[in-house]
């Protein structure tokens, strides 16, 4: 990989993006009101679910959508985020995607003055297109001229990330810990990017039944910090 | 002609090999069913109807006392469960202003396979106004089950459906016991209006050897999941959700939740338990809150053989 290609990925991938995902925990501040999560092990077990799930459905789109913006056909972008949106049953888990998504086309529209995300943006704009998180991250990789395997890396690292993130602010864990886990589940991701590579929209899956009932006990929870 | 969606499913490319037995999709083993109701005076009627083995539908009947106007069927399948090769295909249609219940006799077996797969299509049909409570008994996939389901529907903005699918590990008390033991259970609900724009799309796989099942966020320590579907308007939808309660109980052994589906489609309903009872428990007391809300009717008592 040549250096600035390297550099751009270190850029994209930090969690100091300015896309808000500090807000969110994607259901880890439920499990851990509920005594579901209390361990490194439970945390690990937890973040594995999360980023396995995430790759089937968001990871498959964003490979999607990579892939039309390298041909150029906005179109199949905006199918691409139709049908992510068409599979989020949680409002909150809408919500975040919808709000990093806007947050990631702005920004990106300011450094780099990609079109494809400007069109993209005007659509998210008028009411035309969601604007998912896993779609704006496609069309800037794509704009970068980086490969699709970058932005899925990327997409799945800040998945992790974020609920490591959240862990940090929500249970007793440090910061050894939670590189340890993420180091691991960076490990798996080549495997769920072999799996999804070829997966075509409609064959985007998950099944993650106890994540979805916490994300439904999150939205009627009175004590929250984060916004899913 | 109805799109077959199994050709095109990649989980099933494993299981292509054909029965040593009947052939797959061959006469007997292709079920179709065509449900069509229509409005007839105060009353709802099964109008239409096509069967063709070993799906098969008495005539409607109208027992429930809350709703007497409310033709209730039970969907059947004559060769007692789900067989490898069997491929079905099940149309239900209401009309503007109909109302209708659909049931099976008893739990859905899918009995247990060495070569091919069962897979079902149904393609549901809501007009203006239309009511359909579709809540059949648990699904019980057995060891080495495949199956693969795949349900369309399109449905008026003032239409209502509740759809519930309540999926067992297997036969649980079998012999030593038959947990997660099935090979492969895949199930699609897509839905959009009556113009084609679409709503939303739920597909969930399930290959207990491929997958972690037990892991935090999946089944964790449960064995049985009821997935219920609501497809209502939004003020129905709202008074719904502010009267479902979501808990997590593992003291009890349930946890249920619902959340907003997106397009304002209506709600989605998911329970996990270790038992299939306080399963139904939950569903039923979900059931009684839509009917409740949308029709202004309580839900009949259980049978007492059921």
């Amino acid at each position: 990989m040549h250096i600035t290609e390297a550099m751009r990925v270190l850029q994209f991938g930090d969690s100091m993006l300015p896309v808000g995902s500090f807000s969110f925990s994607n259901g880890l501040e439920s499990a851990i009101q509920l005594g579901l999560v209390s361990d490194v092990k439970s945390l690990h077990e937890f973040v594995l679910t999360v980023t396995q799930q995430t790759a089937g459905v968001d990871g498959v789109a964003l490979l999607e959508a990579h892939r039309a913006a390298r041909a150029d056909d906005m179109d199949r972008i905006l199918r691409a985020d139709a049908c992510l949106l068409q599979r989020k049953l949680n409002e909150e888990m809408r919500l975040m995607t919808t709000r990093m998504g806007k947050k990631l086309a702005e920004m990106g529209i300011r450094i780099l003055q990609s079109s494809l995300l400007t069109q993209w943006l005007a659509a998210i704009n008028r009411g035309a297109t969601p604007g998912a998180y896993p779609i704006g991250q496609g069309l800037l990789f794509a704009d970068l001229g980086l490969a699709e395997e970058a932005a899925f890396a990327v997409h799945q690292y800040g998945v992790a990330s974020m609920v490591l993130g959240a862990a940090l602010r929500l249970m007793k864990v440090d910061h050894l810990e939670t590189q340890s886990i993420l180091f691991d589940v960076n490990t798996r991701a080549a495997s769920d990017f072999e799996r999804c590579s070829r997966a075509r929209l409609e064959d985007m899956a998950a099944f993650a039944p106890e994540l979805d009932i916490l994300a439904a006990v999150h939205v009627k929870a009175h004590v929250r910090m984060f916004m899913n | 002609m109805m799109r077959i969606a199994w050709e095109r499913a990649a989980e099933l490319a494993d299981y292509q090999d054909e029965p040593k037995q009947m052939a797959s999709a061959v006469v007997g083993k292709n079920g179709y069913l065509r449900l069509g109701f229509e409005r007839r005076g105060a009353s709802t009627a099964l109008i239409d109807l096509e069967r063709r083995a070993p799906l098969f539908v008495h005539k409607a009947i109208y027992w429930d006392e809350a709703m007497p106007t409310l033709p209730c069927v039970f969907l059947i399948t004559t060769t007692g469960g789900i067989l490898q090769g069997d491929r079905f295909h099940t149309v239900v249609e209401l009309a503007p202003e109909t109302q209708a219940h659909l049931t099976t006799q008893s739990g859905t077996q899918i009995h247990s396979m060495d070569a091919n797969y069962a897979a079902q299509s149904q393609e549901i049909t809501l007009g203006d106004h239309a009511y359909l409570e579709y809540l059949p008994e648990p699904i019980f996939p057995h060891a080495h089950a495949r199956f693969f389901t795949h349900t369309r529907v399109s449905i008026a903005p003032t239409a209502t459906l509740l759809y519930a699918e309540t999926l067992m590990p297997g036969r649980k008390y079998h012999k030593g016991g038959e947990l997660f033991a099935y090979d492969l259970f895949s199930s699609t609900v897509q839905v959009a209006r009556p113009d084609g724009q679409p709503l939303l799309t739920e597909k969930y796989v399930v290959e207990p050897e491929q997958q972690t099942l037990r892991q935090a966020g999946q089944m964790r320590e449960f064995d049985v999941f009821g997935n219920v579907l609501l497809l209502t308007p939004k003020v129905h939808a709202d008074a719904i959700f502010a009267q479902t309660p979501a808990s997590y109980d593992r003291q009890a052994g349930v946890a249920a939740g619902a959340s907003r589906l997106p397009n304002d489609a209506g709600l989605i309903y998911k329970v996990l338990g270790r038992e299939s009872q306080p399963v139904v428990a939950k569903i039923r007391e979900f059931w009684a809150i839509v009917r409740q809300t949308v029709v202004g009717a309580p839900i009949m008592p259980k049978f007492l053989w059921r």
